[in-house]
């Protein structure tokens, strides 16, 4: 297993907004996380990318019990990484933005020009790899902020609504391309939808979080639907 | 009216003959100026950047003092800084009494204020999704801090032309430890008041000029600049 999650809960004061006795992810898989607001997607996403410890309970990452100290978790989070779902790019051009992970990577300036030119192309962004990032459309940085976090190649990509105030072109563009990358390099995916026809056409798992509990009745009932 | 529009022709003149008095006082101004908001810099940008981003206890407290102390008037600086480098008092040997050195001390504290609280505030504008999207990129935490302080940099080049702007145009801290020594202390506004003092306009209203050359010039590179780069 990629990820177990063993008796996680994560509270706010004393409200408890995430509350799992299991979970387990399996390595090169697709899974779709559905939930009304508020059912604490984003804070599930947010510990699987180990930006947010969980207020008790274990998360074990390729079977070792991750410990969530700051020296830590940075080698850990340059596995694994999160798109957010209204993205933000740096100040300056596309390709600066792309290039932000290779470098403090340490990825040498020549191998680096090969790597953003090749994910600006599989994301379809690039002829904008000199473009200014606060000129782009909602559909255009959401693909660039996809192209910079495949450019560090992750282990596993976390995505929270990946394609939501999208125009209908956008979206495909983006499900395309997550399809691909799981494909062709085995990249482990988790996304968070509201979109019930993204789950049957991208997800081979699908996970229904509801007031920050796992509920399988719903997953059932969402499969019979299908 | 006539005694105004006079001495503004006769400042002119002055400042295209290039006086050699008021290139003195101009150029004392500017490297007194300079150094203390070089020095505040230094000390009030990493202060203000790591109130802004860190969480303590005893943080909101902090905030007030510095808040208060932007009200601090000049002339109780100078008292402050005179009564520790005075010739009797704990850093007397030193000799800095009415010296450039002293002016700087006194300016410093001026503007270390306004420089980390209006650092505080640039920062603390920043979305917290710069923060977030460089550490899921794999930054470490000082790769984390460049990243917001790269996107807060108008903000913080703003802190520093404000400071800029406080301590050229300040008079009381300049005369009380500077002592207005002709040549050495005499910035543009302690020669503004003594101009006034004499009665005799002329050099207090070209001095006047150039600062409010001096201080549109420098907010003109600022928006050239912030216009250039396209925020």
């Amino acid at each position: 297993m990629l990820y177990v999650l063993s008796k996680i809960s994560r509270k706010y004061g004393s409200r408890t907004v995430l509350d799992i006795p299991l979970m387990e992810i399996e390595k090169g898989k697709i899974y779709a996380l559905l939930g009304p607001n508020g059912a604490g997607k984003t804070t599930l996403l947010n510990i699987l990318g180990f930006l947010e410890a969980p207020t008790a309970g274990d998360v074990f990452y390729h079977s070792t019990r991750v410990s969530f100290f700051e020296s830590y978790l940075q080698n850990l989070r340059r596995e694994v990484v999160m798109i957010d779902q209204h993205p933000i790019l740096f100040t300056g051009t596309v390709y600066k933005n792309v290039e932000f992970g290779l470098k403090i990577r340490g990825i040498s300036q020549k191998k680096r020009g090969i790597i953003i030119e090749e994910t600006l192309d599989l994301v379809g962004m690039s002829n904008f790899i000199q473009a200014q990032a606060h000129r782009l459309s909602g559909g255009e940085t959401q693909r660039v902020a996809l192209a910079r976090a495949l450019a560090v190649s992750p282990e596993v990509l976390l995505c929270d609504e990946p394609s939501s105030n999208l125009d209908v072109e956008n979206q495909a563009a983006i499900i395309n391309t997550l399809k691909q990358i799981n494909e062709q390099r085995k990249i482990t995916i988790m996304f968070t939808t509201h979109y019930i026809y993204q789950i049957s056409s991208l997800a081979h798992h699908t996970f229904f979080l509801d007031q920050g509990k796992l509920t399988t009745a719903q997953a059932e009932r969402f499969k019979l639907r299908q | 009216m006539e005694l105004l529009t006079d001495s503004f022709l006769s400042a002119i003149l002055l400042i295209f003959s290039l006086d050699p008095e008021v290139l003195s006082i101009v150029c004392v101004s500017l490297k007194v100026s300079g150094i203390s908001t070089l020095f505040a810099s230094l000390m009030g940008l990493p202060l203000g950047f790591l109130i802004a981003y860190a969480s303590f206890k005893g943080k909101r407290i902090l905030i007030i003092c510095l808040n208060t102390m932007l009200s601090l008037p000049t002339v109780v600086i100078g008292l402050f800084v005179y009564s520790f480098i005075s010739r009797r008092s704990i850093l007397g040997s030193l000799d800095l009494l009415y010296t450039q050195k002293a002016i700087v001390i006194g300016q410093i504290i001026l503007v270390l204020p306004i420089v980390a609280t209006l650092t505080i505030a640039a920062i603390s504008r920043i979305d917290e999704r710069y923060r977030k999207t460089a550490m899921t990129l794999g930054a470490n935490r000082r790769q984390t801090a460049c990243v917001i302080f790269r996107e807060a940099r108008f903000g913080i080049v703003a802190a520093v032309i404000a400071a800029f702007g406080r301590v050229i145009a300040e008079v009381g801290i300049s005369m009380m430890l500077g002592g207005n020594a002709r040549g050495f202390t005499r910035t543009m506004t302690t020669a503004m008041a003594l101009e006034y003092d004499k009665g005799e306009f002329i050099l207090a209203v070209a001095l006047g000029i150039i600062l409010l050359v001096l201080s549109f010039s420098i907010n003109l590179i600022f928006h050239f600049f912030q216009g250039r780069t396209g925020t």
